[in-house]
């Protein structure tokens, strides 16, 4: 078995990815009522990409960039103004129900189209392990790690510390108000779709080197990224963080401790608690509806 | 018309197909401060909004400043002059006091020292520079319609469009509020009040505006409205008793 140091460097390594996932996640609900239940599959598509243009002869960097630019272009822009605009005056359900559409297309598109076998995907992190202090760590769970903890320390810091932060969460809190100060809530609301799909690209060059390029990879780590986003605070991008980074341990310590075939159901059963005696999550504040 | 800064002639419109609007027609003095009175459903907040851009209109021109501005957007009518504070509680909660002034000057030109102007802004709200460290959740009532006045002097106007400030303030709260906007108009800015707290608002005001279904009633001296004994009846409550008296 596993030391413990390894579980947890790796629990944490996939954690910050679920993090990714799960900020991305809030995001669009902040600013646009979006619950995004294709999220999952919006990480299994950019390594396609990715593979595709690698395919076509591109190097493996240009792959990247391009998987990246490609996010943006079809999970960014074009979700937004051919899904979430049209449903959105239907309301956040229909819009809800679009988004599961959207995912089972998704994954029948790639079945259909690339391949329903797993494909091999490069790792951008050295995938060899390191000694310390006599325990062994994978390299590539310290490396996924500090560049998912990184892309969300950036982000962060964007929201946080910028005038274009600011009015991105003006926009998302008061869209009314924004406007009435000369927030360009439009153009607030379609840069956190470019950024979502930025932080699925991300996460997908990350995560795809250890489970392997699948069309039906984005199933378990939608709903990893959902159960974290719950459990840390709907509302909240540091909740999205804690809850990430919380469902990847307690995700690789069950599967060593408890067993790997209920390993999926033990954040589960942790969604339920918190969601019995906590609903507005770890950090989340409780939300007052505003007509 | 230059001794006005604001005109509207004959606006039509409401929400739906139920009408609000039928009319309006008034102009709003420059350098003065001008209190729009009336009872609920008269269509108050309704011309607010029609001014700012915010209700389609079916008929009826705006003319600011010798332009007609119906159809801009909020960012073109913030650069033209005219800035509007909603009624209630429009604040970034969750923002620093500063960060939440800061945003009051995003729709300013190049060239616009936006720095100096929130320096000035805190210079003119002691209190507000005292917090502005602070998450704006964590003003009081008071605090936070000044908030909300200093984000709305960011882009220097010069008509300033407020709804209701004192809805939800103490009586200590609503003469500061009050005292700022006599001490705007004496900077020459052109303010538009809409007030249900009616005998304080006139007697801080230059000009009065009686709307009723949506049409001007009357439009006179804020004195002179004060003491016409058919206001006071009709919306200043026990006016009658003192003017008998």
């Amino acid at each position: 078995m596993a030391s413990l140091l390894d579980l947890l460097v790796a629990g944490l390594a996939t954690g910050a990815i679920y993090a990714l996932v799960a900020v991305g996640f809030t995001l669009l609900w902040q600013t646009s009522q979006t619950i995004n239940f294709a999220q999952g599959e919006f990480v299994m598509l950019p390594a396609f990409l990715m593979l595709a243009a690698m395919h076509a002869g591109a190097p493996f960097w240009l792959a990247i960039v391009i998987g990246i630019l490609l996010s943006m272009i079809l999970l960014g822009l074009a979700f937004k103004m051919l899904l979430v605009d049209p449903m959105l005056r239907h309301g956040v359900l229909p819009l809800a129900i679009a988004t599961m559409a959207l995912a089972i297309g998704m994954k029948e598109a790639v079945k259909q189209f690339f391949s329903a076998e797993a494909s091999p995907f490069p790792s951008i992190v050295p995938t060899n392990d390191i000694s310390v202090f006599g325990h062994v760590i994978s390299l590539q769970s310290l490396g996924v790690f500090v560049v998912a903890i990184l892309a969300v320390m950036g982000l962060t810091a964007l929201l946080n510390r910028t005038s274009l932060g600011h009015q991105m969460q003006a926009a998302a809190q008061n869209p009314t108000v924004a406007r009435i100060i000369g927030v360009p809530v439009e153009r607030m609301i379609l840069l956190t779709f470019l950024i979502n799909a930025v932080l699925v690209a991300l996460a997908s060059l990350l995560i795809t080197p250890i489970y392997l390029a699948k069309f039906s990879s984005g199933e378990v780590l939608g709903q990893a990224a959902f159960i974290a986003a719950i459990v840390g605070g709907f509302n909240q991008v540091r909740g999205a963080i804690a809850g990430g980074l919380l469902i990847g341990v307690l995700d690789n310590l069950s599967a060593a401790y408890v067993s790997t075939q209920y390993r999926a159901a033990v954040p589960l059963i942790f969604l339920i608690v918190i969601i019995l005696f906590r609903p507005q999550g770890l950090l989340g504040r409780s939300e007052e509806r505003t007509v | 018309m230059s001794d006005s800064i604001l005109s509207v002639h004959n606006l039509i419109g409401g929400y739906g197909k139920m009408t609000i609007l039928n009319g309006t027609t008034f102009s709003v003095p420059r350098a003065a401060i001008t209190t729009v009175i009336g009872p609920n459903g008269a269509g108050k907040s309704t011309v607010f909004k029609a001014i700012f851009g915010l209700l389609k209109l079916r008929e009826g021109k705006i003319v600011f400043k010798d332009r007609d501005v119906v159809g801009l957007s909020q960012r073109a009518l913030l650069n033209a002059g005219i800035c509007y504070v909603p009624q209630g509680r429009n604040i970034f909660a969750e923002l620093s006091v500063r960060h939440n002034i800061e945003l009051g000057g995003v729709a300013a030109g190049r060239g616009i020292d936006v720095a100096s102007r929130i320096e000035a802004a805190l210079d003119l709200f002691p209190a507000l520079r005292r917090k502005s460290a602070q998450q704006a959740s964590t003003l009081s009532g008071g605090e936070q319609k000044q908030l909300e006045i200093a984000r709305s002097l960011l882009l220097d106007p010069q008509l300033v469009l407020i709804d209701e400030p004192s809805i939800g303030l103490s009586p200590l709260m609503v003469q500061q509020t009050f005292k700022i906007l006599q001490n705007l108009r004496d900077r020459g800015v052109s303010i538009l009040m809409i007030e249900q707290n009616a005998r304080s608002a006139l007697e801080i005001s230059d000009h009065a505006i009686v709307l009723e279904l949506g049409q001007t009633r009357l439009a006179d001296k804020a004195d002179r409205v004060l003491h016409d004994p058919r206001i006071g009846q009709l919306f200043l409550g026990g006016a009658m008793e003192e003017t008998a008296a």
